[in-house]
Order: C-alpha cells, then structure tokens, then sequence
C-alpha cells in the first residue's frame, strides 16, 4: 500500500525538520542551573559579539553613522519606547493578527490534514493544486488580499493564515499517516461510534504533529508578519520598523528588532514545551 | 516529483510506474478542479457590482496573457533576476549553515553557548533586517540576497545539527580503528550520514527563501518576480498578477520537488518497508 507511505516519504521532510530542531539544542545541560547559565551566557556573548562589531564599525570615519545601531543604544531606546507605550501597542496589534491569523491556519488546516490522512481519493486529487498554492509565495497574494478584504487588518490576517495552514495541514496529514491502522479497527471492534474514534484516536494521535505544525507555521507566520505590516496600516511591528527607519531613528529600529526577536523567541518556547508535553511517540 | 530513480525490471518498478499513470491522471484532475474553484470564485467577484473591475483575476484572462508575457521576455526576466538573487542566497546559507551546524553537532560547549543566541537571531522575523541590509549594502541586490541567506541559514544550521546528533557515535570509532584521517572521516561517514538531514534542511530553507523573496523584491528593486506582481498591481493588470503568482507557484513546486529528490535518495533511515 503505497499512499500512506509516499505522504511519510513527502511530507516527513518538513516534520522531521521540525523535530529535529527541537531535538538539536536538547543536549542544553543536565540541571536546570546550567541550563539557565548557558541561555544567560548565550545572549551575553551575541550581545557582546554585536558591540564589538559596532564599536569596530564606529571607530572608522566612513562608517560612523553605524554607532546608533549599536546595542546599548537600543537599550535604551527600549526603555523610553516601553515607558511611551509604544512598544506594548505595537505587540498588542501585532499580536492579535498572529493569533487571528493562527486560529484560522489551525481551524481551518487540521480538518484538511485529517481528509487529508483519511481519504484517499481527495488525498491523490488535492496534492497537486496545495503543492502548487503552497509554494505561492504569501506575499504575492498582498495585492489580491486588499482587494477582497475590505480592511488592512483582515487583509494581513489572510496572508498570515494563507502562510501558516501549509505546515499545519501537511504536518497533520504526516502525523495521520503515521498512526498505525491496526488503531482504528481495534477501536472499531471495541464499538467506538465515528465520533468517538475522532476524539479519542485521531485527535490525540495526531496532537503532536499538529503542535509540530504549528510550531512551524508560528515560524513562517512570523516572516510573514512584519512585511505585511510594512504596507498600509499604522500600527505593529513591521510597522514600527519601518517607521523607525523612515524617521532614521536606528536606536528604535534595533530596540524593535530586538522585541521581534524575543517574542518570537517566547512565542517557540511556548509550542516547543507543548511539543515535548504531548510528544509520545519520541519516547517509545 | 514523480521522476524518483527506481530499479528497472523488478516488481517494484512496475507498481510504481502503474501508480506514476496514477499520479499524474489525479494531479491533472486536482490541478483542474482547482482552476474550475478559481474561475467560481471569479464569477462571484463580478456578481457584486463593487468588485466587478477584478474579474481578470479569472484564469481564462489569466491564461491569455500568458503568451504576450512570454514573447515579451517577461516572465524570463523576471526568473532569470528572482533565481540569481533566491541561488547565490542558498548558496550563502549553505555554505555558512553546513559548517556552522557541524560544529554545533560536535562540540557540546558551542552546542550550548550558541543555543539562546541562535534561536533568538532564528526568530528576527528577516524582513526585519530589511532597513539595516539596505544601510550595509549599497546595492540592492546584495542587501535581498542577504535578507534570504539570513532567512535560510536557521534550517539548514538546526537540520546539519540534528542529523550529527543522530548519528552513531561507534562509527567514528569503526571508521578511525579502521584508519579513516580526517579527509574520509568527512567525506566517507559524516556526508553521506547527514545528507538526509542536510537536504531537509535546505528543502525548509528553500521556503522560507521563497517566502522572503518577494516581499524583499516589493521594495527597491526593478526586476524579479517581486517587482513583476508590483508592477502588475500598479499598473491595474490583474491578469499579469496572477500570471506571475503562477509562475512563482509552479517554481517553487518545482524547486521543492528537486529537494524532495535529494531527500528521497540520500534518505537511508528512513526507507520503511511496503
């Protein structure tokens, strides 16, 4: 039986990616002591390896200008743009595209993963038009999301959805495929109704790989994001960025890179423990 | 996709040719069916009367324009542009990520040093970097093939480690009682043990390149297929843009489906019988 297989085959690629990137920094330290040790030096020295470069940059005449994206700068920057609220109402819009947009890939992707996984006849007929629209790169779709959608906001809400529901439907549909059959007619047998097969087999089996999906989604939806935000609306971070930039204030520009980086950098670390809560099959 | 080397004369390869006919029948079935959705969704465009200007989103006014575009050297420029800038970007993060996830899947000390800093750097949302790339570069070509090697890098850094990670220690071992030095130890065990997980890498690189792509082409420059939807939008015609947002569909498919080759064929692990 080939089909269940080419989707491991074709699709793993993505899912194993994404696993293995939560696996590749495991090796953090024994104690949680160290562990925090490593993340404090960690950030201590990209902070330190970032001021050196600057300071080097400084020094020469030609590219003095670059001072003012130096680290302490932005720091500073930081702390007036979070006593002005800037920055809380830049992570406040932004944040409620994200979820929005997130909601919607989920909402809208883990059914389609599951027909997906399920179906063979809409498995074989879907896979070369998702194959195609996943590869359309979400951007591209700017001028005709503003034209369907009356609002910048819902505009920008649909190409982060368009962005995100790829990883989620393939990375449930990989995560379905490989959920062993022998499951359901067990299940059958023991008289589960359709229903109960859906909440108690596939909704638990596939947990892991929709969360890996979405942890992937999270990362594109996060790319997708700021450019988005660069065009026609006046609020968020793409657009503090480039508002930053337009008003050559470096400082603020790198003090709002750095607030997209920790969130972020927050925003995986919460998916990457949900990952490991409901990661089963890792330890078997 | 379907073009997976396969052993001529066996049993296999008969299956796999009478599910290639398959294949291909069910992608030209969906790909139909998915033009039938588009051109629906057209017609209900031109329904509403506030909306009945866009109705060259269709994909009959869509597949006219095809030929004019063609023999206008458009769509070719626009490849020819957007591929130097999405190649000479791969190849940047490649050849910084491989090295740089070696080292990761080596040394424990750097493993854990670089692991905060890499994942924050990871989660700067690239087109972040788009004003301080402009600023470093004066061309605009360097500053988006920047924008996509620093978008790339992650995948293929975290996959090169993660592939080291999974690889048996007692190989080194093997391969050094043996009397590998250090040239075969590359060459003959660590390549070939991380090719699977090195082109998986790149495969996720590769879309988020393309991802990163057109927004960075949005901007500045006048060529590329970026610059193509701009233009198409700017200048009204809609038929253009969706020209151009099939074209980066189908390139990308295409780009994808190479990475999947390269998976599928360095892939030793992950061969499940059936």
């Amino acid at each position: 039986m080939p089909g269940p297989n080419i989707i491991a085959t074709e699709l793993a690629g993505a899912d194993t990616a994404a696993t293995a990137v939560i696996d590749a920094p495991l090796g953090l330290g024994k104690t949680t002591r160290q562990a925090a040790f490593n993340f404090v030096a960690g950030l201590a020295i990209l902070f330190a390896l970032w001021w050196l470069g600057i300071e080097l940059l400084a020094r020469s005449s030609s590219t003095a200008y670059f001072a003012s994206f130096g680290p302490l700068p932005a720091l500073r920057a930081m702390g007036g743009m979070w006593r002005s609220g800037q920055i809380q109402s830049a992570v406040w819009s932004s944040g409620w595209r994200l979820a929005t947009g997130l909601l919607i890939a989920i909402a809208v992707g883990a059914p389609i993963g599951v027909l997906i996984g399920r179906v063979r006849i809409f498995r074989e007929l879907s896979n070369a038009p998702f194959q195609l629209l996943r590869m359309i790169s979400p951007l591209s779709w700017e001028p005709i999301a503003v034209i369907v959608f009356i609002g910048w906001d819902s505009a920008i809400i649909f190409l982060i959805t368009i962005a995100a529901v790829w990883p989620v439907i393939f990375s449930t549909a990989a995560g379905l495929a490989k959920v062993d059959p022998n499951w359901f007619k067990v299940a059958r047998n023991l008289g589960a109704s359709r229903w109960q097969i859906l909440t108690q087999i596939i909704v638990r089996a596939i947990t892991f790989d929709v969360l890996t999906g979405l942890r992937l989604a999270l990362g594109v939806a996060w790319i997708v994001l700021v450019p988005a935000e660069f065009f026609g609306v006046t609020s968020g971070l793409g657009y503090s960025i480039e508002n930053a930039r337009e008003s050559i204030n470096y400082d603020q520009l790198m003090a709002m890179v750095l607030v997209v980086g920790a969130i972020g950098y927050l925003l995986d670390g919460c998916i990457v423990q949900l990952i490991r809560r409901y990661g089963w099959q890792r330890h078997s | 996709m379907i073009g997976v080397a396969v052993p001529a004369g066996s049993l296999t390869s008969l299956c796999q040719r009478v599910f290639g006919v398959r294949r291909l029948t069910c992608g030209i079935l969906g790909l139909l069916a998915f033009a039938a959705l588009w051109e629906l969704g057209t017609m209900l465009l031109g329904l509403n009367p506030a909306t009945r200007t866009f109705v060259t989103f269709g994909p009959i006014p869509t597949f006219k324009s095809v030929p004019f575009l063609w023999q206008t050297d458009r769509i070719q420029d626009a490849v020819v542009a957007s591929g130097y800038r999405i190649g000479m970007g791969m190849l940047l993060a490649v050849v910084f990520g491989v090295p740089i996830g070696i080292l990761m899947g080596f040394s424990k000390r750097f493993r854990e040093l670089s692991n905060s800093g890499f994942q924050f750097l990871r989660m700067i949302s690239p087109l972040s970097w788009m004003p301080l790339a402009v600023i470093m570069y004066p061309d605009w070509n360097q500053a988006i093939i920047f924008l996509i090697a620093i978008a790339a890098v992650w995948p293929v850094i975290f996959a090169t480690a993660a592939g080291l990670a999974k690889v048996d220690p007692n190989w080194f071992k093997v391969a050094r009682n043996l009397g590998a030095n250090p040239v075969h130890m590359i060459s003959l065990v660590i390549l070939p043990a991380i090719a699977f997980d090195v082109f998986t890498g790149i495969r996720l690189a590769l879309g988020v390149a393309w991802i990163v792509l057109v927004p960075a082409e949005l901007l500045g420059v006048t060529s590329g297929l970026g610059y193509a939807i701009r233009d198409a939008r700017d200048t009204l015609s809609y038929n253009h843009l969706t020209v151009m947002v099939l074209v980066i569909g189908i390139i990308g498919w295409f780009l994808d489906g190479i990475c999947v080759a390269l998976i599928t064929r360095y892939s030793w692990r992950h061969r499940v019988a059936g």
